[in-house]
């Protein structure tokens, strides 16, 4: 690719401009005095207040947060092991089979996902609550996961495992010494991409929360239904800005992992 | 008393899914101390037998032997093989240091050791103060080195290494067969060398294991494979050759190219078909009245230490020269050899009738 010329630069100027302003638009009225978004008064950090003042939404965001955290974790651990059995099946067949069927979770439609957990919690007797949100979430991270780490380990040389075999390693110290360390860069990425997955998920959790127990996505849903409030908007701009957080976080732990170089499969 | 083989195979079979066969009942011993090459072309099963050494796969049938002992089962993690991959498997996410630690630490040996140890198998391979680089800042020679490293710090009896220089350039490549020839005679221990290179494999070994299509073909010294090939294969695949069709008229007197020459071959019988090999710089110019044959010159190239001239005899026969001397292209020359230069090799002849052969003749030919 040579230079951009200035139509390329102004097209995609364009096209980032329409992707955030419509964040941007909502944050900046986030500081708006008036309490509508038709005009700006003055600024005032009146909203934020109201934020941290109103300790249900507090609540429902500590609910979120550890809703997320729970459900990458254990989906992170559940995934890794799923990758490595995929990876490592003899039977060919069964290896593309599991795949495939791992593919279709990840495009299968929220909704889908939310009703069916719904049919089946009630059909069992699961109560609606903490246990079937976390349950659902983990349910789809876990395919997630599985395609972040499933690359590392493909491009991963056998000739590793026969090395550290023939050093002396058993099954175990194959797994942790060798494996483990060479896909943590797709398990941080698997980890990483559950948890935005959880935290911003609205479909699923709205079929399987039952009372008392809720999530921002829901909450927020539910708030912008009763009626325009800047709350809102100053709860999604904080939520905006934790995000950059983290996707910065996310760079920065990827840049320090750096790309290996020797023992990728040819 | 001759010391027990460190290795066995007793009619080792490899097949995978049961149809494709890799190795077809393989016997051969290895000697403690030496230096072997498996040298065949890709596809040959040399690479199946060091990984049937190394424990990585376990043969078909047959009894593969360590000290005395079948290791047909035991896993690669309870042999005391080392291996040194053609890709060099250097773990990416661990430094020079923690890469050669690498067998030491999961033997739990105590730091102070293991320090010592490393540091000492680095400089056997000339990489003393690159404890702490990355294996990314390293080139592919000192990958090669790391990797080597990496293997004798676990003080292993035997060695293997999966064709280690073939991703080297050319004059790295004949640095490393020095080094990799005076480390074997340092540290006395078995290498199994593989590789598709045959002037690899005749500068570094004791003995080479030509081997073709999942058999061994012939075993010996270099000079021995060199300069008595056992068959067309061998000759085409060790060194450059001119392989003539001809008949044994009686022991040391052979015929081809239209005439009859003497030789030092015996033990066929009389006015067998054979094929003779002579090697293209056992063949001198001279001018055509004096040449025991007659070519005309085709080609000519300039291979730097020798001219490389492609002749063809009245026959059609092709004979490739290498000579200091140049010649004119399209001119007629004699060719000039030794009876000594003649090596004559029997239609299908096996290992062990071969070398009887080669013995009976040497012992009676001394004798006269």
């Amino acid at each position: 690719m040579g230079k951009q010329s200035n139509v390329q630069k102004a097209f995609l100027a364009l096209v980032f401009i329409i992707l955030y302003a419509p964040i941007f638009f909502l944050i900046f009225y986030s500081f708006n005095s008036n309490g509508t978004m038709s005009s700006f008064d003055s600024f005032t950090w009146e909203h934020y207040a109201a934020v941290f003042e109103d300790t249900r939404l507090i609540m429902i965001v500590f609910n979120t947060v550890i809703v997320a955290l729970l459900s990458a974790l254990i989906s992170t651990a559940i995934g890794v092991l799923g990758a490595l059995a995929i990876v490592y099946l003899k039977n060919r067949k069964l290896r593309s089979t599991l795949l495939s069927l791992n593919n279709v979770l990840i495009v299968s439609p929220d909704v889908i996902i939310g009703a069916s957990f719904l049919i089946l919690f009630t059909a069992v007797g699961v109560r609606l609550g903490f246990a079937s949100v976390l349950i659902s979430h983990i349910a789809f991270s876990v395919p997630i996961v599985v395609l972040m780490v499933l690359p590392k380990l493909l491009e991963m040389s056998d000739s590793l495992i026969d090395a550290a075999r023939d050093l002396g390693a058993s099954g175990r110290d194959v797994l942790t010494r060798v494996i483990i360390p060479y896909i943590k860069p797709g398990i941080f990425a698997g980890f990483f991409l559950a948890l935005t997955y959880s935290l911003d998920d609205f479909a699923v959790t709205f079929f399987v929360t039952g009372n008392g127990f809720s999530t921002l996505s829901v909450e927020i849903y539910s708030m912008a239904r009763a009626g325009i409030s800047l709350t809102i908007n100053a709860l999604s701009g904080l939520i905006f800005i934790v995000t950059v957080g983290l996707v910065l976080v996310y760079y920065a732990l990827n840049r320090r992992n750096r790309t290996p170089v020797t023992g990728v499969k040819k | 008393m001759t010391q027990q083989p460190i290795i066995r195979f007793d009619n080792v079979s490899k097949r995978y899914n049961d149809d494709t066969s890799v190795l077809n009942n393989i016997s051969f011993e290895m000697e403690r101390g030496k230096f072997y090459t498996l040298l065949g072309p890709s596809g040959c099963g040399k690479t199946t037998i060091l990984r049937l050494i190394a424990g990585f796969i376990e043969p078909s049938s047959g009894e593969i032997q360590f000290n005395g002992k079948k290791i047909n089962d035991t896993p690669p993690n309870e042999r005391q093989v080392n291996t040194v991959f053609q890709d060099y498997a250097l773990f990416p996410h661990l430094n020079v240091f923690e890469n050669v630690a690498f067998g030491l630490r999961i033997k739990k040996i105590k730091q102070a050791e293991v320090k010592r140890r490393v540091e000492e198998a680095l400089q056997f391979v000339n990489l003393q103060g690159y404890e702490n680089r990355e294996i990314s800042e390293m080139s592919g020679g000192q990958r090669q080195r790391v990797a080597i490293a990496r293997a004798i710090v676990n003080d292993p009896e035997i060695i293997l290494l999966d064709e280690p220089l073939s991703a080297l350039d050319l004059k790295l490549r004949t640095e490393m067969q020095y080094e990799l020839r005076e480390l074997q005679q340092r540290l006395g221990k078995t290498f199994i060398f593989v590789t598709h290179d045959q002037e690899e494999a005749l500068a570094m070994s004791d003995e080479i294991f030509v081997m073709n299509a999942g058999e061994i073909v012939q075993s010996g010294t270099p000079i021995d494979i060199y300069d008595e090939p056992i068959n067309r294969f061998v000759a085409d695949f060790i060194g450059e050759s001119n392989i003539v069709d001809g008949v044994m008229i009686r022991d040391h007197l052979v015929r081809f190219a239209g005439r009859e020459f003497e030789c030092v071959d015996a033990g066929l019988d009389p006015n067998e078909k054979i094929e003779v090999v002579i090697r293209p710089e056992d063949l001198e110019i001279t001018s055509p009245d004096r040449g025991k044959l007659v070519v005309t010159v085709d080609t000519q190239l300039f291979r730097g230490v020798h001219y490389e001239l492609s002749t063809y005899d009245r026959d059609g026969n092709e004979w490739l020269v290498h000579s200091t001397r140049k010649a004119q292209v399209g001119d007629e020359i004699g060719l000039d050899f030794d009876p000594e230069a003649i090596h004559v090799m029997r239609l299908n002849e096996s290992e062990e009738d071969f070398d009887r052969r080669l013995e009976s003749y040497e012992v009676s030919g001394h004798a006269e």
